[in-house]
């Protein structure tokens, strides 16, 4: 790449380098002081795993605290008590087809169950999935400039060396808790093409971004832990697989681990900032189209007729209904807005539950997977879109046959 | 005495004497190479990673590539 | 160029007004990203780049900032090192002096070291290398002043150069 000849070798260049530090630099004596005991109570062991347990805990008490709180105490009386009987009669031309796409149900009483583009279409973005965005990036940018995450790195690695990853995985699978799109794109500093393809697949196929976890935070809080409990079921398992089948190698963790830092408000401030406004921008219009779409495929009769034709595996291998099939149409503009739409359909609980894994995992949302395509090589994004295919199978039968089983499908 | 750097204990000390194949390519910019003082931070369990300490820097390295480092542990 | 977490994006921000994330851990930046900012009078292009340890990239990332920097052959590189960790920060910034590059150093990091107790010599460093080195805190811009007012003085130098240099200073200190 470079004409210029002069080069020293590694062991060359290291001398010199102790040679300059010599003649400049002093390290004078140091007590450690706080911030190094921190440090070294957090990574070891024996005092790490109980406190990451506790942070990981104190993460999620603030972020459904937070979200509930502004969502519940807040925008759900806003949306239903005040904005939608007020939009319900001030909007004209009752038994419209506007007034369906627009309003929607004439008769729901929440803005889960109206379906309108100016009613859930709103309500969902705005009063369910924003304060949940705001919830968790305002904890994840204090732990990231802290510098928690590196040491988070260290202490999982052990379990993630066991399929195939390593430590620094958890950084990607916790940014694509957030959002999966720069979660694939941090998974470019892992060392192979094994990693990082076993890890977008991951990634798109069990990790939910904060919008859907608000959405379920805002629909079934009571299901959640379940929901998660199952994504990280597939997580390990299908890595687990991946490892023995896909072939490559499997570096191991080298990674440094930066002291911690004094949180800046103005670095935390700017990322709430950039994340909350391109939520807004992005997110919103979605809303609203997907919204759109599926009021205009149910007043064609579209909805109907692809719910007939999906009938067979909805009902047959996943025991839902197949009025499922909106929210299944949704999904592929806005998962969050799909998971939004399952309150608008009677379901039993263990319908509610399935339904929701399975829309988690049964298609990564567009922009990840215009991401997936311009990450991975072509054999590696068939092979994502094949475990997804299976997966979603897999997954969605046995669940059925488990609530089956268990007489309460 | 010679050791791995996997087989350090805790807080123990040492000079690295040997760095094998391609690693020390990859570490050389980290600050770990032949002659350098090096402190063992912590071990994890179930064949986790060491975190050691050279120069001020704490690095983390899996259990796999800390058996390719010698070290000359300080008695 | 720097290594991984030295201050890279926040010098960026920082320089171009532009809102590149910024964490406490490596890894943070995963691709370049361009900006433009004042020097001499005229808008010119600065680049952000991942961090890389050495010009030998170990993954994707690091092969992302040291493909630019094989790309951008008549770039002028400041070399971000952290100061409480100048020797691996050398490191490199000897690779990419090796390379024919016009270089001028930033110590970033200065409280940080400072808190740690490492002293630089930043005058002598200066001297043995030949270029300028200038003590900077990316997050509360100290330093940068000085940093732009002296980009203008960063000229190649020849290895050859920095090992006869350290010869005499530390004949002369001896
Ligand atoms: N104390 C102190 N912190 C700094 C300084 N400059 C940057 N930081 C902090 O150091 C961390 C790393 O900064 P970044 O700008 O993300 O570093 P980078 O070099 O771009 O890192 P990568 O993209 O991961 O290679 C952040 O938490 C910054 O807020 C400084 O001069 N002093
Ligand atoms: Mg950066």
């Amino acid at each position: 790449m470079w004409e210029i000849a002069v080069e020293l070798t590694i062991d060359q260049r290291w001398d010199l380098v102790d040679r300059i530090a010599k003649e400049t630099i002093e390290v004078g004596a140091y007590e450690p002081t706080l911030r190094d005991t921190l440090a070294d109570v957090t990574v070891k062991p024996l005092t790490g795993i109980p406190f990451a347990i506790a942070v990981i805990y104190g993460f999620w008490m603030f972020f459904s605290g937070f979200a509930g709180f502004f969502t519940d105490g807040f925008f759900v009386k806003i949306f239903d008590v005040h904005f939608l009987p007020w939009i319900q009669s001030v909007f004209p031309g009752k038994g419209t087809w506007l007034y369906f796409i627009f309003v929607g149900d004439p008769s729901a009483e929440t803005c889960f169950e109206s379906f309108g583009v100016l009613t859930s279409g709103l309500f969902l973005p705005i009063g369910v999935v924003l304060p949940a965005i705001v919830a968790f990036y305002l904890v994840f940018a204090f732990l990231e400039d802290v510098g928690y995450l590196p040491r988070l790195a260290v202490l999982v690695d052990g379990v993630l060396h066991k399929i195939g990853l390593h430590g620094y995985a958890i950084i990607p699978t916790i940014l694509s808790l957030g959002c999966n799109v720069p979660g694939v794109t941090a998974c470019r500093p892992l060392e192979s093409r094994k990693q990082r393809f076993m890890m977008i697949t991951l990634l798109g196929v069990f990790i939910p971004c904060a919008a859907q976890i608000g959405m379920m935070e805002g629909l079934i809080p009571h299901l959640i832990g379940w929901v998660f409990l199952t994504l990280a079921i597939g997580y390990f398992a299908v890595g687990f697989i991946l490892n023995k089948v896909w072939p490559g190698e499997s570096p191991e963790i080298l990674m440094d681990v930066p002291p911690y830092q004094k949180p800046t408000w103005r670095n935390i401030g700017r990322k709430m900032g950039t994340r909350t406004s391109h939520f807004l921008m992005e997110a919103v219009p979605f809303f609203l189209l997907g919204c759109l779409i599926v009021a205009v495929m149910y007043l064609t009769g579209a909805m109907d007729w692809l719910g007939n034709a999906l009938a067979p595996a909805l009902t047959g291998v996943f025991g839902v209904p197949e009025e499922t099939v909106a929210p299944l149409v949704a999904g592929f503009l806005r998962k969050d807005l799909a998971i939004g739409l399952l309150g608008g359909i009677e379901l039993t609980t263990w319908q509610m539950f399935t339904s929701v894994v399975l829309l988690c995992i049964y298609f990564p949302c567009l922009a990840t997977f215009a991401l997936m395509l311009k990450e991975e090589k072509w054999k590696e994004f068939l092979a994502t879109m094949l475990v997804l295919v299976v997966t979603v199978f897999v997954f969605g039968g046995l669940l059925n046959l488990i609530g089956i089983g268990l007489g309460i499908a | 005495m010679e050791k791995k750097l996997s087989e350090m204990g805790y807080e123990e000390e040492g000079i690295v004497i040997k760095i094998l194949g391609g690693l020390r390519y990859k570490i050389a910019g980290m600050g770990i190479r032949k002659g350098k003082g090096i402190k063992m931070m912590t071990k994890q369990p179930i064949k986790g990673p060491v975190v050691v300490t050279v120069d001020r820097s704490n690095t983390s390295i899996g259990l796999g590539l800390a058996d390719k480092i010698l070290v000359q542990v300080k008695k | 160029m720097g290594q991984a977490n030295v201050g890279k994006s926040a010098f960026f921000n920082r320089l171009t007004g532009a809102k590149v994330a910024e964490s406490n851990y490596p890894g943070t930046t995963v691709d370049f990203t361009k900006g433009h900012m004042l020097f001499q009078g005229e808008y010119v292009d600065l680049i952000d780049v991942p961090g890389t340890f050495s010009l030998q990239p170990k993954d994707k990332a690091e092969e992302v900032a040291v493909k630019m920097l094989g790309e951008e052959k008549e770039a002028l590189v400041i070399c971000i090192i952290d100061a409480s960790k100048v020797e691996r920060g050398l490191y490199l910034a000897l690779e990419i002096i090796e390379k024919g590059y016009p270089v001028i150093i930033a110590l970033n990091m200065w409280d940080m070291a400072k808190s740690v107790n490492v002293k630089v010599d930043t005058e002598k460093l200066e001297q043995i290398l030949g270029v300028p080195v200038v003590p900077t805190v990316a997050t509360r811009g100290e330093g940068f002043k000085e940093l732009v007012s002296r980009m203008g003085q960063a000229a190649p130098v020849t290895i050859e150069e920095i090992i006869r240099s350290v010869g005499n200073s530390s004949r002369t200190h001896h």
